[in-house]
């Protein structure tokens, strides 16, 4: 009998995949535990295994395609079997071929994915007549959130941005008016905002690099993005605290680390040395490392510090938070390590739910573009992020004297329903005296 | 010319106007007669046209249906008064397994211009078993029409227009309405069967309604004026045939229907109204179409829950509001 392989639920919240890559072609051996392919799910890229022997008869998902959990991915021949058995003899299926395929396949997947996607990423819940002058006014529905019941996307909403959209097009191009209602379908290409091409506009030059408009559809990792920083913005009461610390001891203590390391491999970075700190700064404020579960609130025992990482532009851009795991009881050097490791790592292939599952607080440090001040939405289950910006050289105050000094600002944004701002407050101060007194980092 | 008179007057000069006019139209019911009406409607009727064709009946509501039936089968044309449509319960056999059916059991060969009318719907802690709103009910019968007049204008229209009409209608009154008054043009005219009419334009929901009702969503649609919410009222004027052409016109301009009929909610005039809609606007609906009945109980005696059961403006206000996602 043939075996088909079916697109594997990989997490809990996993409804669709993608394989990334084929590691298999038509005609391959394969044994159980072979690898293959790479899927993208919601959360990560993780590995496919086999889980038999065979040879690969078909493969029927085209790499970057995503398809429903269920969906048979590829099919494998038995040993002795030949391509020409993959038609069954006869239509009337076996009972163990009835009874089979229950958690199989979805006969008819391309259904499954005729349903558009509502902009939080669940079902599009649209009244009719908001669909229809959704297309009449060329409205993305996807990108709309409902105000009706369950998010439904009724009348008002589709006609307020149709609104937004109908000033920006009258002010860019006032030739440019929605087709009127009528029996024939309205040129759906027409965008929110309209196109200029150059044909259009004979008096404008071209210039090399100048932008053009166009749509793009959002990757896996875009949407996901999109949902839970929309959740965690709706539903966490955030709000920020600043400090600027004088980081002067820090920069120092780095520069001498490293030169005590040069030609070991090893470079600490300042990110490394405010995981740690971040880190071991919970010991006082155990409520910065904690949950909000709605009747309660969790203490986590492990420290674990996500590291947020940005993803090149070439892999489709996002963001990545690593776990540093129990960051509060590794040395620098591991730390710093591991986040060499899984940056790497994230940035080329991706990382396993394992590796980004976990944390109980999250920094998000921009220092490296040079931006001095910013503030980070907080990760979900998190109750705290910090953004840390550059260590900047400036004219500071030290003992009641001018002088330049390194100093550095971090924000923490807090979820008010775990932290207060006396206990935000609290927390800087710790890390405050962490960082102006770094020796204590390392021990 | 005009004049304003009360509803019971607009349904007597209906009849008289066609008597005058007609020598085979003729009343029979309980106390039509001698007594001038139970509710006056014929008051005066017996002294203008005599005892042969204004009749009054003993109290046996399928005895005199039955004798009406016959007699338009035999080419007079009846007009039979319930005192109350709640007891024309018990002529059930008449009104919808004879009347309505005749001219197809005959191959064509006997009409039935017959007329029913009565007061329809809770008169007023009447109790459960004369509050009926037989709408619905016999609405579901094919071969009968139904006219339901929500003024004197169109209690005078609508029933002359049912007594001219060659098959069976029927004209539900109301007895909370008989006293209403209105403009009522003197000389004869008909209101043609089967065309709704819009009692107030708007722009957000379509109010579909029949009959006393009608009343509750123009008081409603004050209201929710007042909030913003702009309602267009159509008053169906009959219930079969329905105008569900002049309720699509209107749904497709607001994008949004709610129906208010005075009984119950199950297969009923309503659900049929969404149904159809539904069917027709299904790509204009920015909701589900919404329903205002009767609550699914007996009809209760006491005066405040009689009101709350029965369609109100405050429930029809709530329901816009829902429909409209003004909730």
């Amino acid at each position: 009998m043939t075996i088909e392989i079916t697109m594997p639920r990989l997490s809990d919240t996993m409804e669709k995949g993608t394989i990334i890559k084929w590691h298999i072609a038509e005609g391959d051996e394969v044994s159980a535990g072979d690898v293959l392919a790479d899927v993208e799910t919601d959360k990560a890229t993780m590995e496919m295994q086999s889980f038999d022997d065979g040879t690969v008869n078909s493969l029927a998902v085209g790499e970057g395609q995503a398809v429903d959990v269920g969906t048979v991915v590829a099919v494998l021949l038995e040993e002795d079997e030949s391509a020409d058995d993959v038609m069954p003899a006869s239509p009337s299926p076996s009972p163990s071929q009835v009874a089979e395929p229950a958690e199989a396949t979805p006969s008819e997947p391309v259904v499954a994915d005729r349903q558009p996607k509502a902009a939080g990423g669940g079902p599009l819940r649209i009244s009719p007549v908001a669909r229809r002058l959704a297309e009449d006014h060329g409205v993305e529905v996807s990108t709309l959130v409902g105000s009706g019941p369950s998010g439904r996307i009724v009348k008002r909403d589709v006609l307020a941005a149709a609104g937004a959209g109908e000033e920006t097009r009258s002010a860019v191009a006032p030739a440019a008016k929605p087709a009127q209602r009528s029996m024939t379908p309205p040129p759906t290409a027409v965008a929110a905002t309209p196109v200029t091409t150059p044909e259009q506009s004979p008096d404008l030059i071209a210039i090399p690099g100048a932008l053009q408009s166009h749509r793009e559809p959002v990757t896996t990792m875009r949407q996901t993005i999109a949902q839970r920083l929309v959740d965690s913005k709706q539903t966490i009461p955030h709000y920020q605290v600043s400090m600027t610390f004088n980081v002067d001891p820090l920069m120092a203590l780095r520069s001498s680390l490293n030169t005590q390391l040069a030609g070991t491999g090893s470079k600490i970075s300042v990110n490394d040395l405010l995981v740690r700190a971040c880190a071991l700064a919970m010991y006082e404020n155990p409520l910065m490392n904690a949950s909000w579960a709605d009747d309660s609130i969790v203490y986590h025992g492990d420290v674990n510090i996500g590291v947020a990482i940005a993803l090149p532009q070439e892999r489709g851009g996002g963001l990545v938070v690593a776990t540093i795991r129990n960051a509060d009881r590794k040395s620098i050097r591991v730390i710093s390590a591991e986040t060499k490791a899984l940056s790497e790592k994230a940035r080329t292939r991706g990382l396993t739910v394992e590796e980004m599952s976990d944390s109980t607080f999250t920094i998000s440090n921009l220092g490296m573009f040079g931006v001095d001040d910013f503030t980070a939405i907080i990760n979900p289950p998190n109750s705290a992020i910090l953004a840390a910006g550059a260590a900047i050289q400036k004219p500071v105050v030290r003992d009641g004297e001018l002088a330049v000094g390194y100093e550095m600002n971090a924000t923490l944004s807090n979820d008010h329903r775990v932290v207060d701002g006396a206990t935000a407050a609290q927390y800087l101060v710790s890390l405050r005296e962490f960082i102006e007194n770094p020796a204590q980092i390392l021990v | 010319m005009s004049r304003t008179i009360e509803f019971r007057d607009a349904l007597r000069e209906a009849m008289s106007d066609e008597m005058r006019d007609d020598p085979r139209v003729f009343l029979i019911g309980e106390e039509v007669a001698e007594y001038d009406g139970a509710y006056k409607v014929s008051r005066g009727m017996l002294d203008e046209f005599g005892p042969k064709r204004i009749i009054d009946a003993p109290i046996s509501e399928t005895g005199f249906a039955g004798l009406g039936i016959g007699a338009a089968m035999m080419g007079l044309r009846p007009i039979v008064e319930f005192m109350s449509w709640s007891f024309s319960l018990v002529a059930a056999d008449q009104i919808l397994n004879n009347a309505p059916k005749m001219l197809y059991m005959s191959g064509g060969q006997l009409q039935v211009p017959i007329v029913f009318r009565g007061n329809d719907g809770a008169g007023g802690q009447l109790g459960s078993t004369h509050s009926w709103c037989v709408e619905s009910l016999y609405a579901n019968v094919p071969g009968l029409k139904i006219v339901i007049p929500s003024d004197p204008y169109d209690a005078k229209g609508l029933l002359t227009a049912a007594i001219r009409d060659p098959d069976p209608v029927f004209c539900l009154e109301s007895e909370r309405m008989l006293s209403m008054t209105g403009e009522v043009p003197e000389s004869p005219y008909e209101i043609a069967i089967g065309k709704a009419v819009t009692r107030r334009e708007g722009a957000d929901c379509t109010l579909v309604s029949f009959g006393r009702p009608v009343h509750f969503c123009m008081e409603a649609a004050e209201q929710l004026a007042k909030e913003g919410i702009d309602c267009e009222v159509i008053d169906g004027r009959s219930i079969k045939p329905l105008d569900i052409e002049s309720i699509v016109t209107s749904v497709r301009k607001t994008n949004c229907c709610v129906v208010v009929d005075q009984s119950w909610s199950f297969a009923s005039i309503g659900s049929e109204v969404a149904a159809e809609v539904h069917k027709h606007c299904f790509d204009d609906l920015d909701n589900h179409v919404h329903r205002v009945h009767s609550d699914d109980v007996p009809a209760p005696y006491a005066h405040n829950l009689e009101a709350e059961m029965l369609p109100n403006p405050r429930k029809i206000c709530e329901a816009v509001r829902s429909a409209t996602y003004n909730a």
